[in-house]
């Protein structure tokens, strides 16, 4: 069975025939071809790589039908850099060596960026249980945390300006 | 202009990979495009042992939308088994014969019986689910003391019983030189003033990365082109090869540029890609497979799993005297091409003296099959529980001596270097008492003493402890020949284009080891060229040359040497053309290459590195005499020595004896890896290891029940350690260059997880030694910590 949906995505409207059964995370990477959305746990919702926003605010896109997603915006990790300019989460990613392999990368940065949204100036603890839904096998956290904890910092000197 | 001379290796210069994957625009293997392809869904067995009566398709070939749906039946007479000659090593073992769908009966509860392949994965899904097969039950082993009795099921046909592999690693070669060699070592036992002896078992675990397998493949008029996960695509281009008898040359396989990790679990040649190669040529159109979690976590990274009855007899101040130790591998149904399960646990025994100085051994390793998946590699290939073993081991004697752990091991650590272990191991030149001297002061040891008395007088309980780990940089061919019938030098093609931009072609395919990041400094340092303007190509079969994968720290060791040496070629000869077109005659190596400049030792200019490309390239007249226009170099790279590197690793806790519950406060590694290209992916790849070690030895664990069914095949319950679970982390090194490679780098990376496991237990024990509490196996939960001060106390 087959439904319409119409979803904002990255700022551009999409309207797509899709099977009721679709996760919204193939529609995302197999319906439109955005592949920085990754999976890692094949729809357990444990391991966070699929992680993007629904209406600015950080799901898990395996936990979620296409259909679910009918009128709603959603950002990917293609659409978080804004007119060129990464955000500030990105490049804290790369300054700090908060990823190795890249492959749970976009999860861990969609979820910092709405962790930082609501929690602008975090404890190094609150950084580390924001994160727990995100798994990363090559790190060890560690840069990670700091990438967090620097862009924080960051964000927060822009916004005082 | 000196400013222009700052060399690239030895800074953190920040990783070129990360544009691309913070952005969301890496390509991994599921994210390659490939039009019309159909969908592969594996069919695998429910059960651990089971004779195959019967499989119906029909329901599931009549589903719209289904291409294919094959079982072991319709491929035994088509596909050739596997050991084949690509994928058999020349160590002597049982190699069991067995396809890429199970014939006749099934193993372990996961095993590939039948195949669907559909247009659409989620087609492929419901076709898997109406396949139904009929299984007649067999006895099912799942512990490998078990598999060792006589009555005992066998798994493979033609087997008298389950002993896949059984070596004794010291002594000598001949039965008689070994027995002479044992009784030596008894002989130091009967007359040593301490001996100790202890059973040591560290559980089923691995790494597995968050990037499951993949393969599409596509055989097409011209030839087999293969993308898949891999971490040796030239490798698999092989094995494709002679299984399906296509000429090497119209093979092409890929690793993507990106892989989500790997950590030895993508070197062994599996069954699946097998399959989905076979079906793209029974089918004639592309065919995918993309891994799932389920799948993954029952078919592959599953690893360490050995049992050591380790004895050790020590003097009076707790020197080591001589070491004896019998070990037993659970090996699973043992059926992996190139490891087989057992090439781990034989490493591991190699590596049990580790880097201590154990003057006699006699080790012993058997691997034994059981109604599990093979052991697949994970890094700290094989040697995890040994070191466990022997750093427990260690502790043991110097509580019972009364001496500090740290002087204990101090006294034991190997001072001369280069060193051939009694088996036969060779390590080269490097001071790893500087490395453990570091440590002892950077975690302060005195200091911690002063506060671990001070806490508890308090009635609080920390703890400190150690472990060391001798571990691999790079596997020299000396090595890897007999191990996995495969070279270990590095190769490297570095090519200057017309308008002198460089490529650099790796044969290797890394999974997150910043490759284009180091090999980039490499080139930049040696040619005098921007590192953004250089491309590095990683896991191309065809634009590559041959080389065995990225694996066992191979890239800092041999193929960053390899790159090092094709540029220096080049270099070479771009200053000679340069010095003979300015008249001059002075050596080569006098010119500098530095800002896109070539100067002379004068400090004149002579031309401009991209001139200087365009002119011998397109314009190839009056070059010196014998000299032709090639600007491409391929260079292979062999160590005149196996390399190492060493680390020592400090845990401190804080343990509860009421509850069990322990905390790590953190963890400290000192390491020599030579010279560092890349500090900050050192320190990165160091930290990373010690969370995989952590996490193994606290939270992960494959699961079976009595009758061999998985109970762990999903990330819930296959915990890994997330960013709440981890201490903070601390990286200290005390180098020593590798005098075997032109950078004087060594390889880092594989062996970290190994001593961290001992190193926990001995912080934990070490809090808890008013207790008396002895932990001898992992994993160490609060439970079973609670346990044994239990059985402490009642003791």
């Amino acid at each position: 069975m087959a439904q319409t949906i119409r979803v904002v995505v990255n700022g551009r409207t999409v309207e797509r025939s899709v099977p009721e059964r679709m996760l919204l995370v193939d529609f995302i990477r197999d319906e439109l071809g955005l592949t920085g959305t990754h999976q890692g746990c094949t729809y357990e919702g444990v391991c966070g790589a699929c992680t993007v926003h629904l209406n600015g605010e950080a799901v898990k896109s395996c936990m979620m039908l296409a259909v679910q997603a009918d009128g709603e915006e959603i950002t990917t990790i293609e659409g978080l850099a804004r007119d060129g300019a990464l955000h500030p989460v990105q490049k804290a990613f790369n300054e700090h060596h908060a990823l190795q392999c890249g492959y749970c990368t976009s999860g861990m940065i969609m979820n910092a960026v709405d962790f930082l949204r609501t929690t602008p100036a975090p404890t190094e603890a609150e950084i580390r249980h924001a994160l727990i839904g995100n798994i990363c096998r090559c790190t060890g956290y560690q840069n990670i945390v700091a990438a967090v904890a620097a862009a924080a910092a960051a964000m927060r000197a822009r916004a005082a300006e | 202009m000196t400013t222009m001379h700052k060399p690239l290796i030895g800074t953190s210069y920040r990783r070129r990979e990360d544009a691309r994957l913070t952005t969301g625009f890496g390509q991994f293997i599921a994210d390659i495009p490939v039009a019309n392809a159909l969908h592969a869904k594996f069919v695998r067995s429910d059960r651990a042992h089971a004779r195959i009566r019967r499989i119906d398709v029909a329901r599931a070939r009549a589903l719209p939308g289904v291409a294919a749906v094959l079982t072991g039946e319709d491929i035994r007479e088509v596909i050739p088994s596997l050991p084949n000659r690509s994928t058999q090593p020349l160590l002597p073992a049982h190699y069991p014969r067995h396809w890429p769908l199970a014939v006749g009966k099934v193993r372990f509860h996961g095993e590939p019986v039948a195949v669907v392949v559909a247009e659409d994965k989620y087609v492929a899904a419901d076709a898997a689910e109406l396949v139904e097969i009929d299984y007649e039950d067999l006895p099912v082993v799942t512990d490998p003391e078990a598999a060792l009795k006589p009555d005992a099921p066998i798994l493979h046909e033609g087997m008298e019983n389950n002993i896949i592999f059984e070596m004794t690693l010291t002594g000598g070669f001949t039965p008689e030189e070994q027995a002479a060699n044992a009784r030596e070592v008894d002989a130091i036992f009967a007359a040593a003033p301490h001996t100790l002896s202890r059973r040591f078992r560290v559980h089923r675990c691995g790494v597995t990365p968050l990037e499951t397998r993949g393969v599409v493949a596509d055989w097409t008029r011209s030839g087999l082109r293969v993308w898949m996960s891999t971490q040796r695509p030239h490798i698999d281009r092989l094995v494709f090869s002679d299984l399906f008898a296509i000429p090497q040359n119209m093979v092409h396989v890929s690793a993507p540029q990106d892989q989500g990790g790997a950590f030895g679990v993508k070197a062994p040649v599996y069954r699946e890609p097998i399959m989905i190669v076979h079906l793209t040529r029974l089918l004639g159109r592309p065919v995918r497979w993309i891994e799932s979690r389920e799948e993954h976590l029952m078919a592959v990274s599953q690893e360490r799993d050995q049992i050591h009855d380790l004895e050790i007899a020590a003097d009076d101040e707790g020197r080591i005297l001589a070491l004896r130790d019998r070990i037993l591998a659970d090996n699973g149904d043992s059926c992996e091409g190139v490891f087989w399960g057992f090439v781990m646990p034989f490493y591991g025994a190699a590596m049990v003296p580790n880097g201590y100085a154990i003057p006699k051994c006699d080790i012993h390793v058997r691997a034994v099959a059981t109604n599990k998946s093979a052991l697949s590699p994970a890094r700290a290939f094989g040697t995890l529980p040994g070191r466990f073993a022997v750093d427990r081991m260690i502790d043991i004697l110097a509580r019972k001596l009364g001496k500090d752990p740290a002087e204990v091991r101090r006294l034991n650590i190997l001072r001369e270097l280069p060193h051939v272990s009694p088996t036969g191991v060779h390590y080269d030149y490097s001071d790893y008492l500087k490395v453990w001297d570091k440590l002892i002061e950077t975690v302060d040891l005195a200091g911690f003493r002063r506060e671990q008395a001070a806490a508890r007088a308090e009635g609080r309980h920390i703890g400190i402890g150690f472990g060391t780990s001798v571990h691999a940089s790079g596997v020299a061919s000396v090595a890897l020949v007999p191990m996995e019938g495969q070279p270990g030098y590095g190769s490297a093609t570095v090519k200057i284009d017309s308008r002198g931009t460089v490529t650099v072609l790796e044969g290797d395919a890394p999974q997150g080891q910043g490759h284009e990041t180091a090999m980039s400094q490499v080139v930049a340092d040696m040619l005098g060229v921007d590192p953004e303007a250089v491309i590095v190509r990683v896991g191309d079969s065809v634009a590559t040359p041959f080389a065995s994968g990225t694996f066992g720290a191979r890239g800092g060791s041999y193929t960053a040497s390899a790159v090092a040496l094709a540029a220096k070629a080049l270099r070479s000869k771009l200053a000679r053309i340069a010095l003979h077109d300015a008249r001059r005659n002075e050596e080569p190596d006098s010119v500098t290459f530095a800002g896109g400049k070539l100067i002379a030792g004068d400090g004149n200019p002579l031309t401009t590195f991209a001139d200087i490309a365009e002119r011998v390239i397109m314009r190839p007249l009056d070059l010196p005499e014998g000299m032709d226009a090639s600007l491409e170099h391929t260079a292979f790279f062999e160590a005149d020595f196996p390399m190492m590197s060493y680390d020592a690793v400090a845990v401190k806790v804080e343990a509860d004896p009421e509850t069990g519950r322990f905390r790590i406060l953190d963890v400290t590694v000192a390491a020599d890896v030579g010279n560092i290209i890349n500090p900050q992916i050192v320190e990165g790849q160091t930290h990373g290891g010690i969370v995989q070690g952590l996490s193994n030895a606290m939270f992960e664990e494959f699961v079976y029940d009595a009758n061999g069914i998985q109970l762990s095949s999903t990330l819930e319950a296959y915990k890994i350690a997330n960013a709440a679970d981890v201490p903070p982390m601390h990286v200290v090194h005390a180098n020593t260059p590798c005098r075997h490679t032109p950078l004087g780098t060594r390889g880092m990376g594989e062996g970290t997880p190994g001593p961290v496991p001992g190193a926990l237990v001995n912080a934990i024990c070490d809090a808890l030694a008013p207790f008396a509490v002895e932990i001898d196996s992992l994993p160490i939960r609060p439970d079973r910590l609670w346990q044994a001060l239990r059985a402490a106390s009642a003791g």
